[in-house]
């Protein structure tokens, strides 16, 4: 079921592929719709599997990363319907792609612990799949940042000049997407740490609940990527590191990220395996 | 009704000639209505900027024509025949139609692509308009060209990339800093394009405008003319500090601007951007102070190479420009052969109906005794006969493919239908329409 969406986001990357190439207006309206298209279609899918499931289906890895990729979508549109500006499509919408394959073709049955009945699980999981979302729109932002940078100032205006928007406008972005990123990755883990603490006085035996630890390396990077985009905040605030370093920054931040979010959740934590 | 035109421009006259020649200084609705009196000339277009006066002329007779506007150039700026007709260009119909189309595009401007030159087309047509000089041939020839401008710019980069060092400067602004508003700009003396890029900057938005100079005259000249407030010269390390651009173009020999005096007033970090541009030369801003991590410093030079980047990305373009305006002509040349064949059409139309008509009423007796319902559908069944059959040759009459075809088929079906030109279609002879092939066979 997977599949529909996978399809719609990749006819999406090649639409926005001859927007950002072409620069016609029309093209853009039609990237739009494709990718509008694939989101409707990943709601549909993941409305029918919790149909099915009964609950939300993020469970899992692969599910969780549909719902990632699904919240990416919306995020990514929203930004492009408020500011008008379609050249991040190029970046943004293959990470779409690239993520969407995992839970096509590999959907997993969302098969849920019973410990995880709380509406606190769920705060958990939205909160931090919308922070991801957010941080890989600042990464890409970010990125994009430090091509139009290089351009303006080693004097090549070239390929990207004309195409991206201007350097305060992605740093303004970029800001505002970390911004976001944070206040719902401190709910999330907030919320998490109290439920799991909850959870664990309810059933002393679970081996995931006694897991939950700094040691537990999802949770330890967790709080490191927490501690990433805080001194990103910082230093943008007090240190005046905006523009490329901020930029670099978010990138790392995201990196980090994507290696909690997908091998270390599939090969190394022990605390976050509820099947 | 044919299209001629007449005119000078840059590359066929000297810039003396085409302001002894120019409209657009002069009242240009006494010129078009001067022009009306002319006997020959239907629908008439001035165009006149200040590369081009071209007259634009729907008319019967091109020969008769020509020699009318010829005379009135001559009139009107007072200039004798001689001192002007080596330097007239003349097409007419279809390269009248090509240079209007090109013209529009910006192919036929002095910088290729310049994107005034529509509106002053369109402004030409709109005065026309308004002394009710344009018919339904320069109406669709001008709204033509229009979209043929559009197509133009909207699908090859032919107008793209600033071509002047003041542009330059200030499309590099709005990538680094977006929108301008609000922006502080500080001017270190006053020069040619120092000034320019101040005015392009102020019409772009920015906030305020700080002018400082050795000599405060100068500065306070300038800051008049782009509004700006001139600053004493001992001031300018601590502008530099608040400015988001500084535009440079003194006469100093020595740099006015070091990497020391920034980073001591704004540290190593510094948090906003800020854009350097020096049109100084000798140059006014050391060049070590475009490695400060925030800071874009662009010379002269800089500048120059990105015009002439620009330059050549759009003379690359020009191929792709020309094509579309070969395709546009050649549309409009199908629109006018389509409209070349509406009479012919119209004949044909009213000699069929002619014939249904008579035929009607022939069994006018005979059909009496039917009800009204009845006969009306009579009625509407053989126009409904003659429609279908005149379907096909009409469609394939609008789509001939030249001029010399249309002739000969327009030619043939005058023959074979009997449709004379100029002659009432009422009087095409009687008795032929009554003998039709089914009153051959009745007898």
């Amino acid at each position: 079921m997977n599949f529909l969406p996978l399809a719609l986001y990749a006819a999406a990357v090649v639409v926005y592929a001859i927007h950002f190439a072409k620069r016609q207006p029309s093209i853009g309206r039609t990237a739009t719709t494709v990718l509008l298209l694939g989101v409707l279609a990943h709601t549909f899918v993941i409305g029918m599997q919790t149909m099915e499931v009964r609950h939300v289906p993020f469970s899992n890895t692969s599910t969780a990363v549909s719902s990632f990729v699904w919240m990416l979508a919306l995020s990514y549109l929203y930004l492009e319907v408020t500011t008008d500006e379609r050249a991040m499509g190029v970046f943004i919408v293959p990470i779409l792609v690239g993520l969407q394959t995992i839970p096509a073709f590999n959907p997993g049955v969302d098969y849920r612990d019973p410990v995880l009945d709380s509406p606190w699980f769920w705060v958990h999981v939205t909160s931090l799949l919308f922070a991801y979302a957010t941080f890989a729109l600042a990464a890409m932002l970010g990125l994009t940042y430090v091509l139009q940078f290089k351009e303006i100032k080693k004097k090549h205006l070239g390929y990207f000049y004309t195409r991206l928007p201007s350097l305060h406008v992605l740093d303004a972005m970029n800001s505002r997407a970390v911004a976001v990123g944070w206040l719902f990755l401190t709910v999330g883990v907030v919320v998490g740490v109290v439920w799991a603490a909850q959870a664990l006085a309810l059933t002393p035996d679970n081996s995931n609940l006694r897991a939950m630890s700094l040691q537990d390396p999802k949770i330890f990077i967790a709080v490191l990527t927490w501690a990433v985009y805080s001194f990103a905040m910082f230093a943008r605030k007090t240190l005046g590191w905006t523009g490329r370093r901020a930029a670099w920054l978010s990138a790392v931040g995201f990196v980090i990220v994507l290696l909690n979010f997908l091998p270390v959740s599939y090969f190394v934590t022990t605390s976050h395996t509820f099947q | 009704m044919q299209v001629i035109l007449l005119g000078v421009s840059h590359r066929t006259a000297p810039v003396e000639l085409r302001e002894r020649l120019d409209f657009s200084s002069r009242d240009l609705g006494a010129a078009i209505q001067a022009l009306a009196l002319r006997p020959s000339a239907a629908e008439t277009v001035v165009l006149s900027t200040c590369n081009r006066s071209e007259i634009y002329v729907v008319c019967n007779d091109p020969v008769r024509a020509r020699e009318e506007v010829t005379g009135f150039l001559s009139e009107y700026h007072n200039l004798p025949e001689t001192a002007f007709t080596p330097h007239l260009f003349s097409y007419d119909n279809e390269s009248a139609v090509r240079h209007l189309f090109r013209v529009a595009a910006g192919l036929d401007s002095i910088v290729v692509g310049e994107p005034q030159i529509l509106g002053q087309v369109k402004d030409a047509f709109q005065a026309a308009a308004e002394h009710h000089r344009t018919g339904p041939m320069l109406s669709k020839l001008f709204h033509w060209s229009f979209l043929v401008g559009k197509r133009v710019r909207t699908e090859t980069g032919l107008g793209e990339g600033a071509v002047s060092v003041s542009f330059a400067a200030v499309a590099l602004a709005r990538k680094i800093f977006g929108q301008l508003n609000g922006r502080r700009v500080l001017v270190v003396g006053a020069g040619e394009i120092s000034t320019l890029t101040a005015q392009h900057l102020r019409a772009n938005g920015v906030g305020e405008i700080l002018v400082t100079s050795r000599t405060p005259a100068h500065a306070e000249a300038l800051a008049a003319s782009v509004n700006g407030r001139s600053v004493p010269w001992n001031d300018l390390a601590q502008g530099v500090a608040v400015a988001d651009i500084v535009v440079t173009a003194t006469g100093s020999q020595r740099p006015i601007v070091t990497r020391a005096q920034i980073e001591s007033v704004t540290g190593r970090h510094r948090r906003d951007p800020l854009f350097i541009i020096d049109v100084a030369v000798p140059r006014d801003v050391e060049a070590s102070v475009g490695d400060i991590e925030q800071v874009f410093l662009y010379n002269v030079d800089d500048l120059q190479s990105l015009v002439q980047e620009n330059l050549s990305r759009r003379s690359s373009e020009v191929e792709r420009a020309e094509s579309i305006v070969t395709e546009e002509v050649s549309k409009f040349g199908a629109w006018q052969r389509s409209r070349g064949a509406v009479p012919t059409i119209v004949a044909l139309r009213e000699r069929f109906d002619r014939i249904r008509r008579s035929e009607l009423n022939r069994l006018d007796g005979k059909l009496s005794g039917m009800p009204p319902e009845a006969k009306a559908r009579v009625d509407e069944i053989t126009r409904l006969i003659v429609e279908k059959l005149l379907l096909e040759p009409t469609e394939q009459l609008k789509g001939l493919p030249d001029e010399e075809t249309q002739v000969a088929y327009t030619e043939a079906i005058n023959r074979l239908f009997r449709l004379r030109d100029g002659e009432p279609i009422s009087q095409v002879d009687e008795g032929a329409a009554e003998v039709t092939p089914a009153d051959r066979q009745r007898k």
